[in-house]
């Protein structure tokens, strides 16, 4: 089995706060338009009010109601795939006679965490179980299986803010293995007290909207959504006669075994991950046309990665789309793979919106306005809590 | 698929620490039961289980190095470090391996420990240091830092079909040739919510002995434990014997197709939901064994089971099944028999009808 076989991508879906699908999100970000606000979810007891990306709820469609049997992370990951499997062009019928299996990334979405429950029980009393019931029926990857009717393998990814990302390179494993026909892959979270609390502990949330690798930059705003991919087998694909809209080229991923919060200030994680990914993709790095980088607003987080980009791909347009969604944990890496490739379609990226100042340590600047950029092959990758490195490497297509 | 070799294990649980404790235990049988409230400030309502112990890890690292690390880590650590150890393989160059770790409910005691400083003193104070060990990978990267494991690292969580679902993508990684080795573990930690869950969906339990042939009624016993597993893509190097197959998959589609002459160890840990999903995939008359009165009933005890299994192919002997005799009687519990080359397969179902299969065999 080859890792340089690419693998077919025929569809896409994302729900995030800047838009309701992937169509929806590009326009926002093309248009420069973004709203972080203070939580309106929930309440907190911090005097200030750090701004995050809330999905609002009409986001949601209509035949996906509130369901308090499944959390919002399930939600959010169905959402997604609803719109994906309509791009690809593929019916429940069609899709309940292959080998369909289902990748999601997430944290929030896996964690047992319900605090009010928790409360509860900690005063000694009896709390009802039915928060517990709904962890149980709502890891991402089953709930999208169980609600298309799919029965192929599962497999939900908790690599932290790299989970998007990982998925999806797992899944194209799992298609270029033989594992499947079609692989459902992606990400999701909610947002939800629990990491607003603790990264706000971490001293890494910015009270400001977020400006990543800007010289002034003071953190993350946090974000929620999902993005699904996908991922067929050509056999699969050219039966279906259907256009090919991106390709999986490679995938590539690492840990920096350095710190559990904090990336190696030497970037060697990163710049391995990088080069295994166009390792696997046979790319070279003049064959890049942009690179959508992770980009959280953090101190730590764009120092490093500036410096790799600036290293190891000098010249080539970069991005953090972060500014229009927020830090989506889990989903990251999905929803800016699938940004990547709306831009290798469209030509063009959006402004790193956030940006101003350049940083004497990062000696690299974002793109600063609509770019066109040349070439059909792009870098979305993402760093991690746990020094997880993932980058893929993605083509562009026949539309 | 290629085959994949199994190097060295590494497991701790109530049994206790060590592949050399685990065999003991299947000789004898029993292991010592333990007691826990399920709330801990209601010491009325108390249920059996069996807890691991993780201070052999103190063999492998200093206090002071791992004194920030919390119990769920630690039990990954430790099992991580007894699998290389057991390989020869600890304080190796690892730049090749890559490591896996699957969790059915990650470090949950930690998560709690995160809302107890939000309860306690408000959100201002909500813990950085728990917040961050929260997170389902802290293990798999403590296991990284420690080991200096800088290869891809990645931590999965799919409840009962955990490690199936994990050993499906560590196939995957040493087939196409991303590493060379995969560091491959299974963790699961028990905590007092975990208790009182337990308590509310299926009662105190009637009694502290497991009977897993029995899908009539409940009598799961919570567990906690990691088992940790070394694989290479060599398959001549290994006294445990090799992966034939892996998968994962859901009774609403299609069943596994097994091999025949196969020898099911099955995840059968009390629960009988899920039991009963056993008779769809294992055929009238097979021979079958359960071994999770050992290590208790955990999301992720199917690798126990590989472990065991791993054990019958070096042992060249079956285990005795713990737990009491067979109830439905439509199989035969394979009993101190010698596996003769036929493949063990340890299967998992869950109460939704999904299942996970992990197939070992001799080497050729």
């Amino acid at each position: 089995m080859s890792r340089s076989a690419p693998v077919a991508v025929t569809g896409a879906g994302c729900i995030c706060a800047a838009g309701a699908t992937l169509p929806g999100c590009v326009e926002s970000m093309f248009g420069g338009s973004r709203q972080p606000l203070p939580p309106v979810r929930f309440s907190t007891g911090h005097s200030v009010k750090y701004p995050v990306f809330e999905v609002p709820e009409e986001f949601f469609p209509p035949e996906l109601p509130e369901d308090e049997r499944l959390s919002r992370t399930s939600r959010l990951a169905i959402a997604a795939t609803m719109e994906a499997l309509g791009d690809a062009g593929l019916d429940l019928v069609q899709l309940r006679s292959m080998r369909v299996g289902v990748c999601i990334g997430t944290t929030v979405g896996s964690a047992m965490n319900n605090e009010e429950f928790y409360r509860e029980y900690r005063r000694g009393g009896r709390p009802d179980m039915s928060p517990i019931e709904r962890f149980l029926r709502s890891n991402p990857a089953a709930s999208v299986a169980r609600h298309f009717g799919l029965t192929g393998p599962v497999q939900t990814v908790v690599n932290a803010c790299a989970s998007g990302t990982d998925a999806i390179g797992v899944a194209a494993s799992w298609i270029r293995g033989g594992l499947c026909d079609i692989a459902l892959a992606g990400g999701a979270d909610e947002l939800c007290r629990v990491t607003y609390n603790g990264f706000i502990s971490l001293m890494i949330s910015s009270n400001e909207p977020v400006r990543p690798f800007d010289l002034d930059r003071k953190g993350l705003n946090l974000g929620e959504g999902a993005a699904v991919m996908v991922l067929e087998t050509d056999n699969v694909v050219e039966g279906r006669k259907r256009k090919k809209r991106s390709w999986v080229l490679g995938y590539g991923s690492s840990c920096d075994a350095y710190h559990l919060t904090a990336p190696k200030p030497d970037g060697a994680g990163l710049r391995q991950a990088i080069r295994e990914a166009m390792d696997a993709g046979g790319c070279k790095p003049d064959e890049i046309a942009f690179v959508n980088a992770h980009g959280t607003g953090t101190p730590d987080n764009d120092r490093v990665e500036g410096r790799v980009i600036a290293e190891i791909l000098p010249d080539i347009p970069f991005l953090s789309t972060k500014g229009f969604t927020g830090h989506t944990l889990g989903a990251a890496g999905a929803i800016e793979a699938a940004f990547t490739v709306a831009c290798l379609e469209a030509g063009r990226v959006p402004a790193s919106i956030g940006f101003e100042t350049t940083d004497p340590e990062v000696s690299a600047r974002p793109v600063t306005e609509t770019t066109t950029v040349n070439g059909g092959v792009a870098i979305s990758q993402s760093l991690a809590f746990g020094g997880n490195n993932a980058v893929i490497v993605l083509g562009k297509g026949e539309r | 698929m290629r085959r994949v070799a199994v190097q060295g294990i590494g497991v701790v649980g109530g049994f206790g620490c060590g592949v050399d404790a685990l065999a003991r235990a299947l000789t004898e049988g029993h292991v010592p039961v333990s007691r826990v409230a399920s709330i801990p400030s209601d010491g009325t309502v108390s249920l059996p289980a069996l807890l691991a112990d993780t201070a052999p890890l103190e063999k492998f690292f200093s206090k002071r190095a791992i004194r920030r690390i919390d119990h769920f880590s630690r039990l990954s650590l430790l099992g991580a470090c007894l699998a290389l150890t057991d390989a020869g393989l600890f304080d190796s160059g690892l730049e090749r391996m890559g490591v896996i770790v699957a969790s059915g409910y990650g470090a949950m005691q930690t998560t709690f420990d995160f809302l107890d400083t939000v309860i306690d003193d408000g959100d201002i104070c909500a813990s950085p240091t728990h917040f961050s060990g929260s997170v389902h990978n802290a293990a798999a990267a403590h296991i990284a830092m420690q080991l200096k494991a800088t290869g891809p690292n990645l931590t999965v969580s799919q409840f009962e079909m955990s490690f199936a679902s994990a050993m499906l993508t560590a196939r995957l990684w040493l087939q196409e040739g991303r590493v060379d080795r995969v560091l491959l573990g299974a963790v699961d930690e028990y905590c007092g919510v975990l208790g009182y869950c337990r308590e509310r969906f299926f009662g105190t339990g009637p009694d502290e002995i497991m009977k897993p042939f029995d899908f009539t009624r409940h009598s799961a016993i919570v567990g906690e434990g990691a088992a940790f597993f070394v694989l290479s893509a060599v398959e001549e190097d290994t006294c445990y014997g090799t992966i034939i197959d892996a998968g994962l998959g859901n009774l609403s589609g299609d069943t596994p197709a097994l091999p025949e002459e196969t020898i099911f160890f099955l995840g059968a840990d009390g629960h009988g939901r899920c039991g009963i999903h056993y008779k769809t995939i294992v055929p009238d008359g097979a021979s079958v064994a359960a071994y999770a009165p050992l290590y208790g009933s955990l999301p992720t005890g199917q690798a126990f089971d590989l472990a065991i299994a791993a054990l019958s192919v070096r042992d060249g002997r079956i285990p005795a099944s713990p737990g009491g005799a067979m109830v439905a009687g439509q199989w035969k519990v394979a009993a101190n028999e010698k596996p003769d080359g036929r493949a063990l397969c340890c299967l998992k179902t869950d109460s939704s009808g999904g299942f996970g299969y992990i197939t070992i065999k001799e080497a050729a």
